[in-house]
């Protein structure tokens, strides 16, 4: 009887988890995206203010919850000697968000090659691909329609899976809901494939 | 009873009162509740193998200088302020018939440093096994991790990269962490420690 009860309280009010990476060159605007991420979608958050936000060696976990299900960030650093340690995450995320500092032009080349070694991981089959141009806030930086042809040039390697270039500014918060919103339709549409973790035991 | 002498002085007293509150600025009478219940004190832990620089990490940060420091039997705890924050730093021996005492400190824990000698690449392995036992413990559910990888003055010094998977780092899926890259002696990369401990704490709900 109460594992009856215990299974329909479960049911009811027990949140499916999945995992997001957020991945891209050390300052891309990860760490104040997931700050903004937060801000948006925890009532009564007050993220860290922008200014205080330092090079992340290590990484930030946030969660959120949002349409039926809860969202687990885990936001890794990115400078070039800790680009391998990203794929010990792989196996476990159940979507990607790469950052792309849309005003650094310079360094466009090496984010796409970050971009390319990543979707080629084996792990990574599947997992939906949500590509954020950021900083739109900086009047000379490259528009979404400058970033996705970049992008698209690695259609083969993305293959079936589902892939979105859409801008943000992390930094004002603009663009962060839509991005969401894709993000969590994918995941859930994928779920079959990539099932929450511990969902046989539900 | 108003009539009586006790009760007009009595009364008076109140009128005193009132008067007194009229002057009192309402925004500083919260700021000053507030930081009443703010103003509790960080408590953080430092940890880690024997040898790794705990003692002189502690006493870095509380007066900036080097000391000359013996191997810690039992603890060492100081006050530290560091930008308008107050830490209680509890710094603990890092030998190996000690090490089972750490628990008996983890209560109320805000915050974790643990200092790893990037040198030191033959007990790098227990290092680990100490900060995955750590960090299985309920009690430090919720307290924020810091590691040092210390001693990077010396010559052969494991990178970042290296201290993040020797340590076995990326097994840690609910905690916000990071790693500095720090020479207690040269004192570098405590700054930026506190830094980033300070904000985190700041930010944590």
């Amino acid at each position: 009887m109460f594992t009856l009860f215990y299974g329909l309280y479960k049911y009811l009010f027990k949140k499916d988890e999945f995992f997001v990476l957020i991945l891209g060159l050390d300052n891309a605007g990860k760490t104040t995206y997931l700050e903004a991420a937060k801000t948006k979608f925890t009532r009564g958050y007050k993220g860290l203010n922008p200014s205080k936000i330092t090079t992340t060696v290590g990484q930030n976990v946030g969660g959120i919850t949002y349409a039926g299900i809860k969202l687990s960030f885990w936001d890794l650093g990115g400078q070039e000697e800790l680009q391998p340690l990203w794929e010990k995450y792989y196996a476990e995320c159940h979507a990607v968000i790469y950052m792309v500092d849309s005003a650094d032009r310079e360094r466009m080349d090496e984010s796409k090659a970050a971009f390319d070694k990543m979707i080629s991981s084996e792990n990574m089959t599947g997992v939906p691909l949500l590509v954020l141009a950021n900083k739109q806030d900086i009047p000379e930086c490259m528009g979404v329609r400058e970033v996705k042809p970049i992008f698209n040039q690695s259609a083969d390697l993305i293959g079936r899976r589902d892939c979105m270039v859409m801008p943000v500014s992390a930094l004002t918060g603009a663009g962060v809901d839509e991005g969401i919103d894709w993000l969590v339709e994918c995941i859930k549409r994928n779920s079959d494939v990539r099932p929450p973790p511990n969902h046989d035991d539900t | 009873m108003w009539r009586s002498k006790e009760g007009k002085e009595c009364l008076r007293l109140l009128e005193v009162v009132a008067d007194l509150l009229k002057f009192v600025n309402p925004r500083a009478l919260l700021s000053y509740f507030r930081s009443l219940i703010g103003s509790r004190e960080m408590r953080i832990l430092i940890l880690g193998l024997d040898g790794a620089g705990k003692t002189t990490i502690l006493y870095r940060l509380q007066v900036g200088e080097v000391v000359t420091t013996i191997p810690t039997i039992g603890f060492n705890v100081e006050q530290v302020t560091y930008k308008n924050l107050r830490f209680q730093v509890w710094d603990l021996g890092g030998q190996t018939s000690i090490r089972p005492y750490w628990r008996c400190y983890y209560s109320n824990t805000d915050a974790i440093i643990y200092v790893v000698d990037s040198a030191d690449r033959d007990r790098i392995g227990i290092s680990k096994q100490e900060l995955v036992s750590m960090l299985e413990e309920e009690e430090l559910k919720s307290a924020i991790l810091v590691v040092l990888a210390n001693k990077q003055d010396m010559e052969g010094a494991m990178t970042v990269a290296e201290v993040h998977s020797a340590l076995g780092l990326d097994a840690l899926k609910t905690r916000t962490f990071q790693i500095f890259k720090t020479s207690a002696i040269k004192g570098e990369g405590l700054d930026q420690s506190m830094d980033w401990l300070a904000n985190a704490l700041a930010s944590r709900k």
